[in-house]
């Protein structure tokens, strides 16, 4: 048996039964039976940016197993302590950080989709780097759709103080014919000084709703470099945070989407200053042609307690003719008087047809022009995912849609 | 195949107005033919408007060149033709390097209709070494290749890109708008045997020089000068008459038109 049933026929302890034959520990089960209850009491959630009046939860079957985790790593580096495995796997045999760290980052009962997510999760990575272990490769996730066109991951990243790696979310498939929904979630903890490279690349094919949340925690003077790429599927609605708890810590995060042919990509980042003397640089760069429409939401939030921050936001958006629209709704609350650096610098604009011209002086055909454009203005970003692989898969992904 | 540019009674509106106003000149193979003339005297529009510019409305005239009235023709159409534009002021492409842009100008052009273009590009080893070379010649480091093409380059940077992009190119007939503003001596220097060297090893390459000052043309010869006055050519010589404006200005022009 693959499912279980569809939600409206759904019930606790269906959840329940099934959790415990796959052998989970008892406070995983008690964890899913309380956010299944959570989704069934908690009412739709209403996004400005985000229509859901086309999509049909009563549709989605939900998984009995995991289905379609696929993880590529150097697998010498077990030899180091290092773990990378199915999370589903690592709870099972009760391993106390995944016990200690799971669903402590992103709160199940936040809103509907955070508790269906934490009620039938099912795929998902754990990658667990040791102290002062320095992993060289990229841990590779990449998630597709089961047979029933769903797919929930739940990834755990855990780097211990000191340690560095490069953790890569990958999300493809191909075109659905009608409704697919994927559900993810990831956390992310990131010891002292540890350095995290985060890749989180979205190229579902058409057809597919990806509503998910991803969160990390930085400690003491830790550095995040992330990477977002948002293409694919018919809508995405994702809340992206990083908490910059202590001292010291900082991020570089950078952010492509490109929408077409009525897709729909809101992206949510929440940046919180917390510690002291913390670091943020956002960089996102959105194209959008035909219908697409893309919505950059984002809020950085300066807490009360956090001194000399210095925090940057950069958005560029970029039209390619059509009725294509973006919305850019930067926020910035600043709740203490100690501000090291605060800026904000937002374009948004049409293909330069002096860039155009120039180009096709050279012999370089229009098409072909605007494709060179397309892929400059995102070449900043893409330059900065940490694998050659996976970049090469970015850039086809984008190249697809031009 | 004539490959003359023979330009006849050209008549070309910026924003509505009209700049060019009939202007009639023939560039022959193998020559350096340099146009010369005030500021605002419709100089760089002609350039402009010979490449293609969708901002200049051609209202008369024809301009034939390889057989074919490249009035009519797409901008890129006409770069396949061999006709090639040294900017005045090169456009910047952020995110696109000097290599790629170069490879995908060149592999542009050798491009065949019906044929795979993998087939028709130049092969990587041998665009590798000749990007070398020219590099080389015209004395810019290798670094230079893998930054965003004149994103941040200075005025004499973004004109040895020109020439390079050139060198790269081989046009068959290669304008170059005001290709010595903003050099120094030495940039004009390096730039100018630039040209020459492309001249000489294709002979049959045909160059239209605009230029506001003579000094460009104490590095390029030319063989003929013709002077622009609001949109006409009003007089043609040889290479003494641009010495001759060099020492006089274009008042005396000016007033024989008035004359006329």
């Amino acid at each position: 048996m693959n499912a279980l049933s569809t939600l409206p026929n759904l019930t606790d302890t269906q959840i329940i039964e099934a959790a415990q034959r796959r052998g989970e520990p008892g406070w995983l089960v008690l964890r899913r039976e309380a956010a299944w209850k959570a989704f069934v009491e908690a009412v739709p959630p209403i996004w400005r940016r985000t229509d859901l009046s086309k999509f049909q939860p009563d549709r989605i079957i939900a998984p009995e197993a995991p289905s379609a985790t696929r993880l590529t790593w150097d697998e010498s580096l077990a030899a180091q302590g290092v773990i990378f495995m199915p999370l589903v796997e690592a709870a099972k045999s009760d391993d106390p950080i995944v016990r200690d760290r799971f669903g402590t980052a992103i709160d199940a009962h936040s809103h509907k989709f955070n508790a269906l997510h934490a009620a039938l999760w099912q795929d998902g990575a754990f990658l667990y780097v040791p102290k002062h272990v320095a992993a060289e490769a990229p841990f590779v996730a990449s998630f597709g759709l089961n047979a029933d066109g769903v797919s929930f991951a739940h990834n755990l990243v855990v780097l211990e103080e000191g340690s560095s790696a490069s953790f890569v979310e990958e999300y493809s498939s191909a075109d659905v014919n009608g409704q697919a929904f994927s559900n993810p979630a990831t956390e992310l903890f990131v010891g002292a000084g540890a350095l995290l490279r985060y890749v989180v690349v979205q190229s579902w094919g058409a057809g597919v709703y990806h509503i998910g949340a991803q969160r990390v925690i930085a400690g003491r003077d830790a550095t995040v470099e992330w990477v977002s790429a948002n293409l694919g599927g018919k809508l995405q609605h994702v809340e992206a945070e990083i908490a910059l708890t202590e001292s010291g810590s900082r991020v570089e995060w950078q952010g492509v989407t490109f929408a077409t042919n009525k897709q729909s990509l809101l992206t949510a980042p929440v940046l919180r200053h917390v510690g002291t003397n913390t670091e943020s640089h956002l960089e996102f760069k959105t194209v959008v042609a035909d219908d697409g429409y893309s919505s950059f939401d984002g809020l950085i939030k300066i807490e009360k307690d956090s001194k000399g921050t210095a925090t940057r936001l950069e958005e560029h958006a970029l039209h390619l003719g059509g009725k294509g629209r973006t919305d850019s709704i930067p926020g910035l609350k600043i709740d203490t008087n100690d501000v090291a650096r605060a800026g904000h610098a937002s374009t948004s604009g049409e293909i330069d047809e002096e860039q155009l011209f120039y180009m096709r002086a050279r012999g370089i055909s229009r098409a072909e022009a605007i494709h060179m454009i397309v892929m400059g203005f995102f070449d900043p970003v893409l330059e900065r995912i940490p694998s050659e692989d996976v970049r090469g898969r970015v850039t086809a992904a984008i190249e697809a849609k031009l | 195949m004539n490959t003359e540019l023979v330009i006849t009674d050209l008549h070309a509106n910026v924003a509505d107005k009209e700049i060019l106003k009939g202007v009639n000149l023939t560039v022959k193979p193998g020559t350096v033919h340099a146009i010369m003339g005030p500021n605002g005297s419709g100089k760089s529009t002609l350039a402009y408007t010979l490449a293609g510019h969708p901002g200049y409305q051609v209202t008369g005239g024809e301009a034939w060149y390889q057989g074919q009235n490249i009035l009519e023709l797409a901008p890129d159409e006409r770069a396949k033709l061999g006709l090639f534009l040294a900017f005045q002021y090169p456009v910047a492409i952020p995110g696109v390097t000097v290599a790629n842009f170069l490879r995908a100008a060149v592999n542009a052009q050798r491009a065949e209709e019906g044929k795979d273009p993998k087939q028709t590009a130049m092969p990587m080893a041998q665009f590798r070494k000749e990007l070398r070379e020219k590099l080389t010649e015209l004395e810019v480091d290798e670094s230079f290749v893998r930054r965003y093409l004149n994103d941040g380059f200075s005025g004499g940077e973004k004109k040895r890109i020109e020439i390079l992009q050139m060198s790269m190119l081989k046009p068959s007939m290669a304008i170059l708008d005001e290709t010595d503003s903003g050099l120094d001596i030495d940039a004009l220097r390096i730039v100018s045997q630039g040209v020459n060297r492309l001249a000489e090893q294709n002979g049959e390459m045909g160059a239209l020089v605009i230029t506001h000052y003579q000094r460009l043309l104490n590095y390029i010869k030319p063989h003929f000068v013709s002077v622009m006055m609001d949109g006409r050519i009003v007089r043609e010589g040889g290479a003494e008459l641009a010495l001759e404006l060099e020492e006089k200005g274009y008042d005396w022009i000016r007033e024989e038109v008035a004359a006329r």
